[in-house]
């Protein structure tokens, strides 16, 4: 497939298809700081995206694709999404070879729709990255992004004060490692602080009251003592993927990732995530 | 004395049942790993072990590295020095085929079909193929002094065939070898006949190269 022209060299577009499902549990869906308020779930999810990779040069290249995703839990039904979106990835190779090192900038959109609707709303996220591959075991990057998610339905519930508690926006850096064990597994670690807004819900209080900067009801979890509020905070999360190649386009990771979150008035939040996953990649 | 020629009338029995198969002198060789599994894409070269000995050209033949399917093919191509070979895509994609090796460097810009220039090949030694696309796509050139050599197939097994008969220093490479290829000399007498044998068992290195596999936080695209 020919899609364009530059510098007079015809540019070939290289198909690509990702698929993902998984089986994944958190420990704290509500981001709750008091532990009766914090609820544990289990989701299913699947997520998928076709695109082109176009090699501009040698050592440039662009990536374009739609994904959508989904996800069903097992309880908290008020969770349940459906997603789509796009992205487009410009990444420069500073030489040849493997080793060469690299920077990516990457501008993410999408648009989720949830059963609970008050959490509706466009997503943006635009990373910078630059990494190295260091032997043909070792690699790692770094990278800084911004993230934006908009939610248009509000519901205000106190008088001055927004009712748009996922209305979210931060910074975040992050880093990231990854070994070979042997021909088939990998190990990734992978760790981030992010500071920015974040959205938990709990009971109501003085101390998240005063923090706050959006109140809702939550309607997601079933009980009416929940409200989402929107606070200013900073996550730390580290993580770990154990990644065992099927074969040359299919392979199962094991992930862990834990965070925590403080908040203003000493309100701080922990999760841990762990997801099974199969992906594949044509 | 009427031992001497029984053995003289079997030697010479055996000459002539060899030839009578069509058989040329020749070395069979078989290659396993310490498990005992056949070992294919191992190579096999033969230098005769009087270093005076003037060696013929070899006729080139199949000196093609394709890219099918975002690997290289074959995998481990052997030629002998002074060979070009071609580096035809067979892919939809585009492919940036290079070298760093010291027995031969060179790079081939981002191209698609078949590249107007082949590669010469002028130093003996070991090239390492790489696509500046795909990272995971990695070949082997074997780059041989000497015209007598073979690749094992599937089943570890090779023949070095048509040898003049005289004595060879045979040794054996494969990628992923965990010795140096000169712990591997054997020497090895061809005779008028049937085959000599040799094999050899390897111990081989996992190997690590860059996964195809979707990996964790690789995101999208390359």
């Amino acid at each position: 497939m020919i899609l364009f022209t530059v510098f007079g060299a015809p540019v070939r577009a290289e198909w690509l298809l990702d698929a993902a499902a998984a089986v994944k549990y958190d420990s704290n869906l509500t981001r709750a700081a008091n532990g009766p308020d914090v609820r544990p779930g289990f989701a299913a999810a699947l997520d998928a995206s076709a695109g082109d990779f176009i090699a501009i040069t040698g050592n440039d290249g662009v990536t374009l694709t739609a994904h959508a995703r989904a996800e069903s839990h097992v309880r908290y039904h008020g969770l349940d999404v459906a997603g789509i979106g796009g992205t487009a990835v410009y990444r420069h190779k500073f030489g040849v070879g493997w080793a060469a090192p690299w920077a990516a900038l990457t501008v993410d959109g999408s648009y989720e729709r949830y059963r609970s609707e008050i959490r509706d709303g466009a997503s943006f996220d635009v990373r910078a990255e630059a990494g190295r591959r260091f032997t043909e075991r070792v690699d790692a990057l770094i990278g800084i992004a911004c993230d934006r998610r908009y939610a248009p339905n509000e519901r205000p519930e106190v008088p001055g004060i927004p009712g748009n508690p996922f209305a979210l926006a931060g910074q975040r850096v992050y880093v990231q490692a990854g070994y070979a064990l042997g021909e088939q597994w990998l190990f990734v670690l992978d760790a981030a602080i992010r500071r920015g807004d974040v959205e938990s819900t709990s009971q109501q209080g003085a101390a998240v009251f005063a923090a706050s900067s959006a109140i809702a009801e939550d309607p997601a979890f079933g009980d009416e003592r929940l409200y989402a509020y929107r606070l200013r905070g900073t996550t730390a999360t580290l993580g770990g993927t154990l990644s065992f190649a099927l074969n040359d386009h299919a392979s199962v990771d094991l992930r862990y990732r834990y965070a925590s979150t403080r908040s203003p008035q000493s309100l701080e939040y922990r999760t841990s995530n762990v997801a099974l996953l199969l992906a594949y990649r044509l | 004395m009427r031992d001497l020629e029984k053995i003289a009338a079997l030697a010479l029995f055996v000459a002539i049942a060899g030839a009578a198969r069509g058989q040329t002198p020749g070395i069979d060789v078989r290659v396993v790993d310490r498990q005992g599994t056949p070992v294919a894409d191992a190579v096999v070269v033969a230098v005769p072990a009087d270093p005076n000995v003037r060696l013929p050209a070899r006729l080139a033949q199949g000196n093609v590295v394709d890219q099918i399917d975002k690997q290289f093919v074959p995998r481990v191509q052997v030629v002998e020095v002074g060979t070009a070979v071609t580096f035809p895509n067979n892919d939809h994609v585009r492919h940036q085929v290079y070298s760093f090796s010291p027995a031969r460097r060179f790079e081939l810009p981002l191209y698609a079909g078949v590249p107007a220039k082949p590669i010469l090949f002028d130093k003996p030694g070991i090239v390492v193929l790489g696509c500046n696309i795909h990272d995971w796509m990695i070949g082997y050139i074997y780059v041989s002094e000497s015209p007598y050599f073979a690749k094992t197939r599937a089943d570890g097994t090779a023949v070095l065939a048509n040898l003049p008969p005289r004595a060879y220093v045979v040794r054996v490479w494969h990628p992923q070898m965990s010795v140096a290829e000169e712990t591997t000399h054997k020497t090895v007498d061809v005779i008028p006949g049937p085959h000599a044998n040799a094999a050899w068992t390897l111990e081989l290195k996992p190997e690590t190269g860059i996964r195809r596999a979707p990996a964790p936080g690789q995101g999208r695209g390359y």
